[in-house]
Formats: structure tokens, C-alpha cells, sequence
């Protein structure tokens, strides 16, 4: 018999119990941060001895935070696209390629996961300086492109992997030509992987800070960069409430794709 | 002579070091149930992917209707395939993998739908068109690639055992409804399985597959009678190969001598053989006789006895200590003396006898 949750008895208590008290160490810091940008006090007090939006008003009304914003949406987009696309080119290149020295390019294809983000961003820092492209989108954008092309690549490696190649031969035989196949038979049936790798690729670049910081001018930065900056300055409530609008995105899409999960599947 | 339909002449394949196909010629006639048995690894799908069009072969040559297949792309050949994997398009529901042909090829809206309710039919999957792949069971999911491979009216089937993931009765019911749609519709077909039943009870034709060649091309009772060579004998029907030694041959016929000593006469020669030369007496289990009163034959002791229902089985001992299989039907009435433990006299028309070169 195998030991499962519902035959453990009193000891399901404990496990239960053990499993909030993780979730809240992992939580509290989050609902700290929400709670505060709710909090009347202008001093992060806590408990809050008010609720107030004041502060999310501030943050709106401020086109600074809103720029942030912008172009925070605007580099994970664009890093999205890129990201999958290359994602999907160099899934194809990695599953179905016979060549000398596929394992060791599908290792260097995720070695920007391991190498430290400083080091990253600093060399990235050094290279743009010299092509001039620090301080713009472009440059924003391939730097997180580099931090968010491993995670599609394993996505959809692994999504690719699965796919038995025969289904896509069988389309072939039925006379659709082998992009046509690819294209109508073989992409749809990627499509979680896909999905999961357009996800990941957003968040990678949505709240990503460390090569930002890098990459920011005084005129074009994102969101994660601002908070950051005004953080340094003074400790504000507003700076809460953006912070929070971070993480409603971030479970937003979380959400999105689990549902996306749940649906296919059945 | 007429031309062959399809005609596959001198295909060989190589995988680096590795000869998949040796050289496969074969000739097919339009209409025809041609089937590929042989055991795994001896380049049956092979052949057929290069007749698709997957794997080109290193050399040789498939002609259909006298014009070549291999200049031709893997998606212009117009020809029809079920995989022995399930390779229905997952995410389109069973209408539209049957229509999926028929869109690539740009029919209109209304001859489509015609054609896949009618394809449907076919396969007697009606009103089924609506649901999705993951939904059906194996045996569903490979008659809707059927109907899927030919919604276009390919001039040639393709089949790589596509029924080997089934059980046995599931398959043998799928069977008869292949035999029924190759009757329907007059679809050349090649067809490969290892299951010789499944071969015998499917084809107009059987090649038998050994080590990338083709062993011997013919019905399923030329190849059970008339076996052209061991391999062949061995695999289709069971079978007991004796040790013999040649004596002499005129024409076809032999006389050959056993390791005790016994010598037959009349026996059956498939293959050149030089006197003095050691070679196997193919007899197949059921032409043998076992004997009490007799005093011809061999002398062989009875291990054991099978009750088959309609047959008895006996493993029999020869003097030179093989093991050899007889099936003696009940209705031919047996001697209630014939026990385990108990001695007999094992003896068969000299007709029965095949002779193949080389002792197995
Ligand atoms: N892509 C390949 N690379 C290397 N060797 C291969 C490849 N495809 C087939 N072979 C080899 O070629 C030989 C014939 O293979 P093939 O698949 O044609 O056999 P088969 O008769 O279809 O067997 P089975 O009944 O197992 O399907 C085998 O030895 C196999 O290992
Ligand atoms: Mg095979």
C-alpha cells in the first residue's frame, strides 16, 4: 500500500500545518509590501491605522512612473517575441539536428542561468559602450533577451521532445509541404511549450533589475529600475504600491498560464 | 509482359556503417495486397520510408507507373500512409484530420465535408467526426489515419504495422475490415507486420524480409509448400528441421541419408546441393505420423503430449537426440497407445520433406 495523504492520519496535521507555515515565510514579505501600500501612514507604519489609495493615485498621476512602466512593458514584449522565436529555431536546431557538438551547444545555450547576473551585466555594460547602445530599447532588450532565451529554449525543448516526429511525417505524406506541416501540425501541437516560454520570457524582463540598472539612462528606464532609484532617495508608500502592481502582474500571468494548463488538458 | 505498377528495383540503404537494406527488388501489380514479413531489423520499414520518401535509399530506383518516385518530394507523391505509432494531429478533431489532406490540396469547403463523410463511413467511424484524437481508442485512432490516408485516393497504401499496438482480437476485427476497404476501394497496398497470421490472412502477396533482402516472393501457400529456402521455411508455419546428409540428387528430387542411418529417397531439393553435403529436412509438424505397428520410419520416443482440442501434439525424441514437434489431427483417429514415455515409429510421405542447405 502506498503511504498516501489520506491514510497518514494525525500525521496529516502536521503536514498541513508545516506546509502554511512555508507558504507564509515565503508570503509575508509580499503581503507586508501590499498591506503597507494600502496603509494611510506616510512612514510605512504597521500595522496600518488606515486604508487609504492615495498612494496608487500618486503613482498614476506621476508620468515618470507611468514611462517606467511603459517601458517595462515594451522591452518584456519585444523580448518576448525575439525570445521565442529564437527559442523555437534553436529547439529545432537542438531535437531534430544530428551534428558533432549538439550536447555541449545545448549546455552553452543555458550557461547565461548559472553565469552570475552582475558579471552579465557588466560585460553587456562594456560591449554597449563601445556600440553605443546603452541607454536605449534596443539595448534593454537584448540584454534581458540573453536572461529569458534559456528559459525558452528548455521549454520548448522539452515540448518538442515529446512530440513524436511521425505526426509531422504523417502531414508531410498527406501532401502538406514540410513548413506547412511544421506550421499547422507540428506548432500547435508545441503550444503549452510555447506558451510556457512567452511567460517566462516576460517575467525574466519584467522584473528584472540588476542588468537594467546597467543599461538605464536618466530618460529611458523601467519599472523595476525606478523603484530601485526612488527607493535610494526616500522610502515612500508610493514605492509600495508600485511594488505591488509588479507582483499583480507577475500573478496575473501565473494565473493566465495555469489556466491555459488546465484547459488543454482536458 | 505487362509494366508493373509500382516496381521498386535494387533499393539499398545505408546508415553510415549500418546496411538497413541490402538490395530489395519487387515487382507490385495495381490493386494488389502485398505484404512485408520478415523478423525485426530486416529493413521492411525501411524500404517502405523510402517509397514514402523519408529516408532515400543510397541507390536503386522505385518507378510508379513507370515514372520515378525519388526525383519526387516526400509531399508531392500523393501517396497514402498509416504509421505504426498513432499520428492523428492532436489538436484538430477527427472531421479535420481527414480533411487535413484534402485542405493542403486546396479542395472547396463542400467536397471536403462530402469526402470525409464518406471516408468516415468507410471506417465506420460515422458521427464520430466531432471528437478529438485523445478521445478515441487505439483501434479507432488507427482506422481514422486510415480513413485520413485515403481521403485523396492515393494511387498506393502505405502500412507499417498499424496494428501491432492492439490486442489480438481488436486487431484481428481491424483485419477484416482492412480486407474489406482494400476490397472497396482497389487501393494498391503494401502492408508490413511480423505477425505471419496477420500476413496470411491479408494478402493477394507476402515478400518475406531476412537481413535487408528478400527472401521469396509469393502467396502464403507458395511460401508455406514451396519454401525456397530455409529462412523462409522456418518462419512462416512452424517447422522441424532434421540433420541430413546428402546422397544424390536427379533434377529436384534427393536421396538423403539421417544421422541413425535411415535413408530416404524422393525428397524434395530447393537449393543446389552436392553429394556428401550436409544439409536440413524441413518437415512441418503436421505432415508427420506417429506409429505403433509400423516398422518404417524412425524410431523416436514420446516426451510429451499436448491435448489441442481438435489435435494432439507430441514432442518427440530421435535417436540422434532432437526434439521434434508432430500434430496429429483427432479426427484421423490415434492410436490410444501412443503415451508419454512410450516408444513409437515417426514416418511421413517422402513429398513432405524439403531439403535446404546447411544443418540447422
Ligand atoms: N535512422 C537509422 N539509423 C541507423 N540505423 C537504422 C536507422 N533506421 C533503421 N536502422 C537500422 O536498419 C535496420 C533495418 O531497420 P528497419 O526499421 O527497416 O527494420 P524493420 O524490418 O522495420 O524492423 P521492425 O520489425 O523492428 O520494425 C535495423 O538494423 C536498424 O537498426
Ligand atoms: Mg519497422
Amino acid at each position: 500500500m502506498l503511504l498516501t495523504f489520506e491514510r497518514m492520519g494525525a500525521l496529516r496535521w502536521i503536514l498541513v500545518l508545516w506546509g502554511v507555515l512555508v507558504a507564509a515565510f515565503l508570503l509575508l514579505p509580499v503581503l507586508f509590501i501590499v498591506a503597507l501600500s494600502f496603509g494611510s501612514s506616510r512612514w510605512l507604519q504597521f500595522p496600518p491605522p488606515a486604508w487609504t489609495l492615495r498612494w496608487y493615485q500618486e503613482l498614476l498621476a506621476d508620468p515618470r512612473w507611468l514611462d517606467s512602466i511603459l517601458t517595462s512593458f515594451k522591452v518584456a514584449a519585444l523580448v518576448t517575441v525575439a525570445s521565442v522565436l529564437l527559442g523555437l529555431l534553436a529547439a529545432f536546431g537542438l531535437v531534430r539536428g544530428r551534428f558533432p557538438g549538439r550536447e555541449v551547444l545545448r549546455a552553452f545555450f543555458l550557461t547565461p542561468m548559472i553565469l552570475p547576473v552582475v558579471v552579465l551585466a557588466v560585460a553587456l555594460y562594456a560591449l554597449f559602450l563601445r556600440v553605443g547602445l546603452n541607454g536605449t530599447l534596443a539595448g534593454f532588450v537584448i540584454g534581458h533577451l540573453i536572461l529569458a532565451l534559456p528559459f525558452s529554449i528548455i521549454s520548448i525543448t522539452g515540448a518538442l521532445e515529446g512530440f513524436d516526429k511521425a505526426i509531422e511525417d504523417a502531414a508531410v505524406v498527406c501532401g502538406a509541404h514540410p513548413f506547412e506541416a511544421k506550421l499547422r501540425v507540428t506548432l500547435p501541437a508545441l503550444k503549452l511549450g510555447l506558451f510556457g516560454a512567452a511567460v517566462f520570457s516576460f517575467l525574466v524582463s519584467w522584473d528584472e533589475v540588476i542588468v537594467a540598472i546597467f543599461m538605464a539612462s536618466p530618460t529611458l528606464q523601467t519599472f523595476p529600475v525606478r523603484i530601485w532609484g526612488v527607493l535610494r532617495q526616500d522610502l515612500s508608500p508610493v514605492i509600495a504600491a508600485a511594488s505591488s502592481l509588479l507582483v499583480l502582474l507577475t500573478l496575473v500571468l501565473m494565473a493566465a498560464a495555469a489556466l491555459v494548463r488546465r484547459g488543454s488538458r482536458r | 509482359m505487362t509494366r508493373p505498377f509500382l516496381d521498386i528495383k535494387g533499393i539499398r540503404k545505408t546508415f553510415g556503417p549500418v546496411v538497413a537494406v541490402e538490395d530489395v527488388t519487387l515487382e507490385v501489380a495495381k490493386g494488389e495486397f502485398l505484404t512485408f514479413l520478415g523478423p525485426s531489423g530486416s529493413g521492411k520499414s525501411t524500404t517502405l520510408y523510402a517509397i514514402a520518401g523519408f529516408q532515400p535509399p543510397t541507390s536503386g530506383e522505385v518507378l510508379l507507373d513507370g515514372r520515378s518516385l525519388l526525383a519526387v518530394p516526400s509531399h508531392k507523391r500523393n501517396i497514402g500512409m498509416v504509421f505504426q505509432r498513432y499520428t492523428l494531429f492532436p489538436h484538430l478533431s477527427v472531421a479535420e484530420n481527414v480533411a487535413f489532406p484534402l485542405r493542403v490540396r486546396r479542395r472547396k469547403d463542400a467536397e471536403i465535408d462530402a469526402k470525409v463523410a464518406r471516408m468516415l463511413a468507410l471506417v465506420r467511424l460515422d458521427g464520430m467526426g466531432g471528437r478529438m484524437p485523445g478521445q478515441l481508442s487505439g483501434g479507432q485512432q488507427q482506422r481514422v489515419a486510415l480513413a485520413r490516408a485515403l481521403a485523396y485516393d492515393p494511387p498506393v497504401l502505405l502500412m507499417d504495422e498499424p496494428l501491432s499496438a492492439l490486442d489480438k482480437k481488436l486487431r484481428e476485427k481491424i483485419q477484416l475490415e482492412i480486407r474489406r476497404i482494400h476490397k472497396e476501394t482497389g487501393v494498391t497496398i503494401l502492408y508490413v507486420t511480423h505477425d505471419q497470421e496477420e500476413a496470411l490472412r491479408l494478402s493477394d502477396r507476402i515478400a518475406v524480409f531476412n537481413r535487408g533482402r528478400i527472401e521469396q516472393t509469393g502467396t502464403g501457400r507458395d511460401l508455406y509448400e514451396n519454401p525456397a529456402t530455409g529462412f523462409v521455411a522456418g518462419f512462416i508455419g512452424s517447422s522441424n528441421f532434421l540433420p541430413a546428409e546428402m546422397e544424390r540428387g536427379e533434377g529436384d528430387a534427393a536421396a538423403v541419408r539421417l544421422p541413425d542411418g535411415t535413408r530416404l529417397t524422393g525428397v524434395r531439393m530447393h537449393q543446389r546441393l552436392g553429394a556428401g553435403e550436409s544439409c536440413a529436412l524441413m518437415v512441418r509438424p503436421e505432415r508427420l505420423r506417429l506409429e505403433t505397428a509400423s516398422t518404417g520410419g524412425v524410431p523416436v520416443r514420446i516426451d510429451d503430449v499436448t491435448y489441442l482440442g481438435d489435435s494432439l501434439h507430441f514432442l518427440v525424441q530421435a535417436p540422434w537426440r532432437q526434439q521434434i514437434g508432430v500434430r496429429m489431427p483427432i479426427a484421423s483417429g490415434i492410436d490410444a497407445g501412443l503415451t508419454s514415455g512410450t516408444e513409437a515409429r515417426l514416418v511421413w510421405p517422402a513429398s513432405a520433406g524439403h531439403l535446404f542447405a546447411g544443418a540447422s
